[in-house]
């Protein structure tokens, strides 16, 4: 029963990863945005539909990164299992993290996600035997997807790969729209408007909560699994303070009023970092002053934007002659 | 209260302390079924920090409160919505981004129990409580604002819309939180007969300063203060109590105390 | 007249707090503002000190228009404000606080306070979190006489308080309106008004509902029960 117009979105996420591979040369650059777009997925669940700042994001993206490489390198196991017990590595963490923190009120809730963000940091460093410390765990391979034995889809070529990542992006996509317009994902918007209220008309928030950062956590995981994958290797600087940041600055940048912001967001993210890095090593400057305008004056983020020059555009076609009354009337 | 049903709501000795200080200070309170109950008095009386712990907003420090029969003492304000108590605040608590009609879907499906497939489903058919909310757009005027956000509407709207989101848990029992705070005459009156008309099919208790208006509609009066109860009754009885008039009055230097 | 508001509308968000109020303060004189719970009484002062903006009306302070001023303009016009709450810096001395309302040409100065209050002045080095109800509220009011006040507004000065230092307070507010302060009173107590007022107003529902001497006032028993009370 879901028209063209409620799955626009979903639409908009499926062309772009179709056009993707035609403006761009590096498969593994694609792949890359796709998979920080999942986790900036995982981070506007919370922040811009549950009204949940969170700075441990970061633990989560880790997390699946080690998980995934450990099952991989040291495990042997096949590809197929790896990635919902990654997942499940993500849920199970956000679990342990989020029954902590949110019985906490707002900001006493962000301060123990970045505590936490900076314990399973230095968990990481530590277990130098399960993580590779400093060094990372290394050799994380790209084995081909093969059930029983058959070999599905190998992910050898960046090309591969991308396509393989593009179809979990849209699956978490899909799942996330399905989320978000059910009745669990508007009262997820009723938590973020007033909480109190939210309570007193008989929702348990706190459970609530803790279903989305388990969503979230999961999600995340995933995206830092994939991570390991693209790179060969699982980092430190994936369970790094700097990539919870990381996640929260393309959240914002791209808008946090609806899903396909995030795509936005992480896209101009890992692009500009990859363009402008090579042209202008100060090109984090940049960064700051575009967040400082978003703060400022587009709150709504790059999404915010592109629906005001969408409107403009309308707008002006619409001044063109042979418009009723009525038409301009429902036009407000 | 005679009759062959007990009270609806039975607190008795709750206690609710702030550090040292007790707000409330041992409240025994019994609520008639499908009456309007009033609760009133100077400052400091205590009589929201009740409220706040008859319908578990606050939890009580020490005490009972029993409702429909069942020991509510130890519920969260969002388990004791299901056993059918429902509230409105005094200072407007709505969902001011949402649309009218989904803040009283919101508040009609959070009596229901929150299963699998709603995590799935979106909020049609028989998710969207079409018949319960339409009912109350009707009820409180506002089925012409239905699609606006509910940030926007006017202030009496929004108070009425405060009341409405109590009424969408079809509740047993209503608290009203100075539901007429800030009103213009006209919309009092409005107000005034929309609670009056509440009786039939719920019970109402309720806060108010508008002397007016708690005369005029309630059954029964409680009068509190500093914490405790001082009198309870009809309103007749209450208007011409020496010891509500010294309660109000305060005709000691005492700061207000008899 | 030190003080005359006309008409003025108030709200806290959407909600309509003052619907249209006036009254008047004379020179040198005092004047309660009465009225139950939820009436406005504290809006009221508080929308005359600027911390809240009228959307309608004016407010003539000593012949000018000060509707609209923000209130640190107001409160340098010389319109001082005693709170409910009465607003003590906790993590200060007694001493640091009143030193913080001192203005240099205020005829009171420390000492002053200290004369009047000399219980300020055996307190002067405790925090401001180690005093009691009264203490607190004799501070407050001695900060606000230190910023030289045409106009002094006290919010319920004696809630709250045993007898004994009611009196004293009671008994202190006197001597400052000796000394020539216009003084705008908030009040439940009823004996405290009509031991110090000229002249009551009383507030219900937003809207001034009675005016009149303190004479009148303390004889007319029904208008009492009426507003005050429960008898409506």
């Amino acid at each position: 029963m879901h028209t063209l117009k409620e799955n626009y979105q979903l639409v908009l996420a499926f062309a772009t990863v179709l056009a993707m591979p035609l403006f761009m040369q590096s498969g593994l650059l694609a792949a890359e945005v796709l998979i920080f777009a999942m986790a900036v997925l995982g981070c506007n669940l919370l922040l811009g539909f549950t009204g949940l700042l969170s700075f441990g994001q970061g633990i989560f993206f880790g997390m699946g990164s080690y998980a995934l490489g450990i099952m991989l390198v040291k495990l042997n196991m096949p590809l197929i299992l790896v990635l919902p017990l990654t997942i499940l590595v993500g849920v199970v963490s956000a679990v342990f993290v989020g029954w902590f923190s949110i019985r906490q009120r707002s900001v006493y809730f962000v301060l123990l996600t970045l505590a936490f963000a900076q314990m399973f940091y230095f968990l990481a460093y530590t277990m130098t035997d399960l993580t590779g410390g400093d060094n990372g765990l290394l050799g994380v391979p790209r084995p081909p997807l093969s059930v029983f034995g058959i070999e599905l889809l190998p992910l050898e070529s960046s090309w591969q790969f991308y396509s393989f990542v593009a179809t979990c992006f849209l699956l978490v996509f899909w799942f996330l729209q399905r989320i978000t317009t059910s009745v669990f994902g508007r009262t997820l918007l009723a938590i973020r408007d007033n909480e109190i209220r939210a309570g007193a008309v008989g929702y348990d928030v706190r459970g609530f909560k803790l279903a989305v950062f388990a969503i979230s956590g999961g999600v995340t995981a995933l995206a830092g699994g994939l991570l390991a994958m693209m790179a060969g290797i699982a980092p430190l600087s994936s369970i790094e303070y700097h990539t919870s940041e990381m996640i929260l600055v393309m959240t914002i940048i791209g808008g946090t009023s609806n899903l396909f912001a995030s795509l936005l967001g992480a896209g101009f993210y890992v692009l500009s970092a990859d363009w402008l890095s090579s042209i202008w090593p100060r090109w984090l400057l940049l960064l700051g002053v575009l967040l400082m305008l978003i703060s400022l004056y587009m709150q709504q983020g790059l999404w915010g934007v592109l629906e005001k020059l969408w409107h403009a555009v309308h707008r002006r076609r619409r001044r063109e002659p042979a418009i009723s009354a009525t038409e301009s009337e429902q036009q407000s | 209260m005679n009759g062959t049903t007990g009270p609806i709501l039975r607190a008795k000795g709750v206690i609710k302390r702030f550090g040292k200080f007790a707000a409330v200070q041992g409240v025994d309170l019994s609520v008639a079924p499908n009456t309007i109950h009033s609760v009133i008095g100077p400052n400091g009386a205590g009589k929201t920090t009740l409220f706040h712990t008859l319908t578990g907003t606050l939890a009580a420090s020490a005490g009972t409160i029993e409702f429909d029969g069942i020991d509510v003492t130890r519920l969260a304000d969002h388990q004791r919505v299901r056993k059918g108590i429902a509230r409105s605040f005094q200072v407007t608590s709505l969902f001011p981004t949402l649309s009218v009609r989904e803040n009283l879907r919101l508040a009609a499906q959070g009596t229901h129990r929150m299963r699998l497939s709603d995590s799935w489903l979106p909020p049609t058919g028989s998710r969207s409580c079409e018949e319960v909310v339409s009912g109350i757009l009707e009820r409180l005027d506002l089925v012409r604002t239905a699609e606006i956000p509910a940030g926007t509407l006017s202030h009496g709207q929004q108070r009425r819309l405060e009341v409405g989101m109590a009424l969408a848990a079809r509740p047993k029992a209503i608290f009203l939180d100075e539901p007429t705070s800030g009103m213009g005459v006209d919309d009092i009156d409005a107000m005034k007969s929309l609670i009056h008309g509440l009786r039939r099919d719920h019970t109402v208790v309720l806060i108010e300063h508008n002397m007016g208006i708690v005369m005029d509609i309630s059954d029964t009066v409680t009068v509190m203060q500093l914490g405790q109860v001082l009198v309870e009754g009809p309103p007749e009885m209450i208007r011409n109590d020496e010891r509500v008039r010294a309660a109000y009055l305060g005709n000691m230097i005492t700061g207000g105390a008899a | 007249m030190t003080l005359a508001v006309h008409n003025v509308h108030s709200y806290y968000g959407k909600s309509h707090i003052l619907q249209g109020i006036s009254l008047e303060v004379p020179e040198g004189s005092v004047v309660t503002l009465l009225g139950r719970n939820g009436a406005g009484k504290s809006t009221t002062l508080k929308t005359i000190a600027g911390a809240i903006q009228s959307r309608q009306g004016s407010i003539q302070f000593r012949g000018r228009n000060i509707a609209g001023l923000p209130a640190h303009r107001v409160a340098g016009m010389g319109i001082c404000l005693v709170p409910e709450d009465r607003g003590i810096f906790k993590l200060l001395t007694v001493e640091e606080n009143l030193l913080l309302g001192l203005r240099k040409e205020s005829p009171w100065q420390l000492e002053d306070v200290y004369r009047l209050f000399p219980r300020l002045k055996e307190r002067r080095r405790n925090g401001g979190s180690q005093l009691s109800g009264g203490e607190q509220q004799m501070l407050s009011i001695g900060r606000a006489l230190l910023n030289h006040p045409r106009l002094l507004m006290l919010d319920e000065p004696v809630e709250g308080l045993a007898p004994v230092i009611v009196e004293e307070i009671v008994a202190q507010i006197k001597k400052i309106r000796e000394a020539g302060i216009s003084i705008l009173l908030v009040e439940q107590n009823l004996e405290v008004c009509t031991q110090l007022a000229d002249h009551h107003f009383i507030l219900e529902q937003g809207q001034i509902v009675y005016s009149s001497s303190n004479d009148e006032f303390r004889m007319d028993t029904a208008i009492k029960d009426r507003y005050l009370g429960v008898n409506v």
